[in-house]
């Protein structure tokens, strides 16, 4: 028989797999070849394979990835159904600019922020994967990937192999596993409390019996009934953290549960030592009462993240199951929603939400949109507006063409933005965990050195005093400190209608001193109104005016002609009607020529001519002179002075940069107290401006998020404002859904506030961790008061996070 | 409960990774149907092994632990010292106790044919033949246990510290394949392997402050 044996990973042992040492290890010849080998163990279990004629072994064996990748089991071939096109079409979204698939998956097994590491680096070695973002709080993981270099069951199956379950997200399920969640935490949380409370007893009892001289044999007898006690609580209540410093260890990322798993198994396995051998000292109250706060802290912390997300998922658990589709002999039947597709024609009933994105098909519909904006007021649509799925339909039976379905939706993006925002986390988050992680690293230690020193000076003493320093020092506090901030934030924001797509922007928001507005569609609403106008021929009557204007501005596409076209009822007869491209229109009424336009149209005509309103912008004249002069501009958004006002108090310098004329920019400065005005802007104008600003210092810019795409992109903090529709275009680091200028303002205070929250917490945390190191070295620390002293740490910390969320 | 037992147990569990790696998938090739039974009798010739080799070293060392407080002591701290070398080559750190394993070559290939008689026969003695056969492989994590073994004092207890260890392998080895896949993973990564390397530091850096406090309250 012939064999050929496969190679092993560069720098792998030939035989277990393992890294080589530095020196190469040995070789041993197989085959005619010669192989490394890193031990002599090694060498001899590889020559006895071999003289035993079973070489087959090391061809049949999985040699990738050999430090955490088994073999795939078979339960797991399932996961092929899913790479059937059909299904995946109902969760996945084809991105057109790179022929990437992106999905949203839930999954089941996750612990801790380590979890999240473990499966990100885990995925992204495999061919074809452009992004991982694994959102610890959601338990979501947002894959885009080439789905011609790799299978999405390949990708499931890397995922279980680290020992999570990945499946495509359903909403409902996901409530459901919130809840299983909330129970299992709910269940532990009172097996704790209960025995706690028992043991806490029994405890004062014996304390006070060591003074008062306790009978022996029931000292005992309270001792085992403390073991009982804690037993379960040991055993039941504190699986969530052997299991989180499990998957830490795995990840080489040993987290706080760590020296927590450490110190609840000595302490109870030294408590139930003592107990049995009736000698020494017992804990038991400590391990109870250590389990029931930590417990109590994480199960506040899943509270709190699950109120961030649900906030999201809500929204897509709010779409029907079930939509009326007409069908080609116009009647009426009911599908899945996931059934319908392009171009249907769905009717949904007055007070249902709609299903599906969609092109109106009557003339009028009033829609609420509050599931997107937060905006409760029911808005108008026109034939052929789009409707958003999981708007309510306020009215009458509205008939809609369907354009974007399921994963397509913008609800689905505006859920997926969220996620994106919660996945991504800020240098800061990132930078506090680093710091907490190698704070466990130095707890260990020093608990080690104590533990070495304290037997070296007293051995009884040595064991106790080391617990201590495990719990005492234990950097939880540090560990929920900044993500429990960011979270609050970014919900906190949600709930104002402000999405963060970039949790960055919560850290860069205090070094901005300058705010960069672009005037139309940001300052004001973007909708031109007729203002002003001035009547300069007295000789006809304003009505007839009125129609004039009208009759010939309706041939016009200009956007300053659109506010123009109803003005009154009277109608007039004009004709050898043109268009005049960037000057105006002309026409022909009772034998007169007129023009309406621009200044310099009719100025070709009066070239004397000087407006009475500085600011006018469209003009009526005959050839004989100028009839009527008008002025169109667009109106301030609500709120706007007072968000303006507000922001400089803040410090704060306000810059506005528009492309009109002076004239029109200068009375809208004036209005809302702007005095750095930069108009006739040009695009590339606007980012030399910003750019000269950044040379000072961070810059955010509030822009219309179409047009001001470079400008934007240059800022350090960027917001837009946009319909909920056109989320998906826009680029910006925040967007204002509500369509509110003033929404800046409380986008700047939450910022600032997480910041200040989150530095308090940090700061606590470590002065709180620094200061009782010492103490609890030397000895000072019980065990028990250790437990109380961390516990309170992390649920101040925990407390002032959730002030965010109000 | 005695200490030095404890860390013979500990050695064989902190082991798993080790193990898995080295023989587990061995005990997979030559068992490939193997039946539950036919696992146990193997693991239990190489357990037989051990327990022979602990009573041996046990024996030797009798006299020099009866013999001075000092000597045994000092043997003690030797012991401490495989201990942290071990904890270093399981995580990784530094791989000096390969070069001990040179120790058991010589012995192994005189044992070598051997294996290679029992080759294909699937009667119970042959199979517990080659189990103890296999419990002589050179293997650093072996000889680090004997250490502990040296200064238990007889060769009963050397032989019983030995057995401790071997069952303590037990796990990883007998249930290489029913242990789930993950666990398997676990049991594997690096991570998992530091960890037990760090505690098999400290329990030796422990067991060196002790013998060095008796050696200098003397």
């Amino acid at each position: 028989m012939t064999v050929k044996l496969p190679e092993p990973p560069a720098g792998s042992c030939f035989h277990c797999l393992q890294p080589l040492p530095a020196d190469g290890g040995y070789t041993i010849r197989l085959l005619d070849r010669d192989y490394a080998v890193c031990c002599y163990g090694c060498q001899a279990v590889a020559q006895t394979i071999a003289d035993q004629g079973l070489l087959h072994f090391y061809q049949f064996r999985d040699n990738r990835n050999p430090l955490n990748v088994p073999l795939v089991p078979e339960e797991l071939q399932r996961f092929d159904a899913y790479d059937d096109e059909r299904l995946q079409q109902q969760f996945t979204r084809d991105n057109a600019n790179n022929g990437s698939r992106e999905t949203s998956l839930s999954l089941e097994g996750m612990t801790c922020s380590a979890c999240a590491w473990l499966i990100e680096k885990h995925l992204a070695p495999l061919p074809g994967i452009d992004q991982v973002a694994v959102n610890a709080s959601s338990e979501r993981v947002t894959i885009a990937w080439q789905p011609d270099q790799t299978k999405l069951s390949t990708i499931l199956k890397h995922i279980a192999e680290l020992g999570y379950r990945a499946l495509p997200f359903q909403s409902a399920s996901q409530e459901q596993d919130f809840k299983k969640r909330r129970r299992y935490f709910v269940t532990r949380l009172g097996v704790a409390g209960l025995a706690t409370m028992q043991v806490m007893m029994i405890a004062i009892g014996l304390y006070f019996g060591m003074v008062s001289d306790l009978d022996d044999s029931l000292r005992q007898f309270l001792w085992w009934i403390s073991l009982l006690l804690a037993t379960p609580v040991l055993l039941f209540s504190a699986q969530p953290f052997y299991l989180s410093a499990l998957r830490s260890i795995q990840a080489q990322r040993p987290n706080m549960d760590v020296p927590v798993s450490l110190a609840l198994l000595s302490t109870y396995i030294a408590s139930a030592y003592a107990t049995i051998t009736n000698q020494g000292e017992v804990y038991f109250e400590s391990v109870c009462m250590f389990t029931f706060f930590l417990l109590l802290g994480r199960y506040l912390e899943l509270l709190a993240r699950q109120r961030a997300v649900s906030a999201a998922s809500n929204l897509i658990k709010l779409l029907p199951a079930v939509a009326q589709r007409k069908n080609q002999d116009g009647q009426l039947e009911h599908v899945a929603v996931a059934d319908l597709q392009l171009d249907d024609v769905v009717v949904v009933a007055a007070g249902a939400t709609v299903p599906a994105d969609g092109k109106l098909m009557q003339q009028t519909a009033y829609v609420n949109e509050a599931l997107m904006t937060g905006e409760s007021r029911a808005v108008a649509k026109q034939v052929g507006d789009q409707i958003l799925a999981g708007s309510v339909n306020q009215q009458q039976l509205m008939t809609l063409q369907v354009t974007a379905t399921q994963q397509d939706t913008v609800l689905a993006s505006i859920v997926a933005l969220q996620d994106i925002a919660l996945s991504r986390k800020p240098k800061w988050v990132e930078n506090a965990e680093r710091l907490a992680q190698s704070f466990v690293k130095q707890v260990l230690i020093m608990a080690l050195l104590t533990f070495l020193i304290w037997t070296w000076v007293d051995p009884s003493e040595a064991f106790w005093v080391t617990i201590a320093v495990l719990v005492a020092t234990c950097p939880c506090a540090l560990a929920l400190a900044a993500p429990t901030a960011v979270t609050g934030a970014i919900h906190n924001l949600n709930k104002q209608g402000v999405i963060v797509r970039n949790a960055d922007v919560l850290t860069r928001m205090e070094s901005i001193k300058t705010i960069f507005v672009d005037k139309t569609g940001t300052l004001t609403n973007g909708e031109f109104r007729l203002l002003n106008h001035y009547q300069h021929a007295t000789e006809l009557s304003i009505d007839v005016l009125w129609s004039l204007v009208q009759t010939l501005e309706r041939y016009s596409q200009h956007p300053l002609a659109q506010p123009l076209q109803q003005l009154t009822t009277t109608s007039v007869a004009i004709d050898h009607v043109e268009v005049q491209p960037s000057f105006g229109v002309s026409g022909q009424w009772q034998q007169q020529q007129l023009r309406i336009g621009s200044l310099a149209w009719v100025r070709q005509w009066h070239s004397q001519f000087q407006p009475q309103i500085a600011s006018a912008n469209v003009f009526l004249a005959s050839e004989t002179g100028i009839l009527l002069e008008l002025q169109v501009g667009d109106q301030l958004r609500n709120g706007a002075a007072e968000t303006v006002a507000a922001l400089q108090q803040l410090g704060l310098t306000v810059v506005m940069l528009t492309g009109d004329r002076a004239e029109l920019a200068a009375p809208i400065a004036a209005q809302l107290g702007i005095t750095d005005v930069h108009a006739q802007c040009l695009p590339a104008d606007k980012l030399a401006l910003l750019a000269e600003r950044q040379l000072q210092h961070p810059v955010m810019m509030i822009g219309d998020g179409m047009n001001d795409g470079p400008v934007l992109a240059q800022a350090d903090i960027s917001v837009s404002f946009a319909q909920a529709s056109d989320l998906a275009r826009s680029a910006a680091d925040a967007v204002l859904l509500r369509n509110q200028f003033s929404a800046v303002l409380p986008f700047y205070q939450t910022a600032l506030r997480s910041q200040m929250i989150m530095r308090q917490n940090v700061r606590w945390a470590l002065v709180y961790n620094i200061a009782i190191l010492p103490v609890a070295m030397l000895g000072f620390i019980t065990p028990y008061i250790a437990a109380l002293g961390m516990s309170a740490s992390s649920l101040l910390v925990l407390l002032n996070s959730l002030r965010l969320y109000r | 409960m005695n200490f030095d037992a404890l860390a013979a147990v500990l050695m064989g569990l902190a082991g798993a990774g080790h193990c898995l790696m080295m023989c587990g998938g061995l005990a997979g090739a030559l068992g490939q149907h193997a039946t539950w039974r036919q696992l146990l009798l193997y693991n239990s010739g190489r357990i037989i092994s051990y327990a022979v080799a602990g009573a041996l070293i046990g024996a030797a060392f009798t006299h020099l632990a009866s013999g001075s407080v000092h000597g045994l002591i000092y043997l003690r701290l030797l012991a401490a010292l495989l201990l942290v070398l071990l904890g270093l080559y399981y995580g990784g750190w530094w791989l000096v106790l390969r070069h001990l394993e040179a120790l058991g070559k010589p012995l192994w290939r005189l044992l070598q044919p051997l294996a290679q008689r029992s080759r294909n026969r699937t009667s119970y003695p042959a199979l517990l033949a080659a189990g103890m056969v296999w419990g002589w492989l050179p293997c650093g994590l072996v000889y680090s246990a004997l250490s502990w073994a040296a200064l238990s004092g007889s060769a009963s207890s050397g032989a019983l510290y030995m057995i401790l260890f071997g069952l303590g392998t037990l796990p990883a080895m007998l249930a290489f394949g029913w242990f789930s896949k993950t666990l398997q993973s676990f049991l594997r990564s690096q991570g998992f392997r530091q960890l037990m390397g760090l505690l098999l530091i400290a329990y030796g850096l422990w067991t060196a402050v002790i013998a060095l406090r008796q050696l200098f309250a003397h």
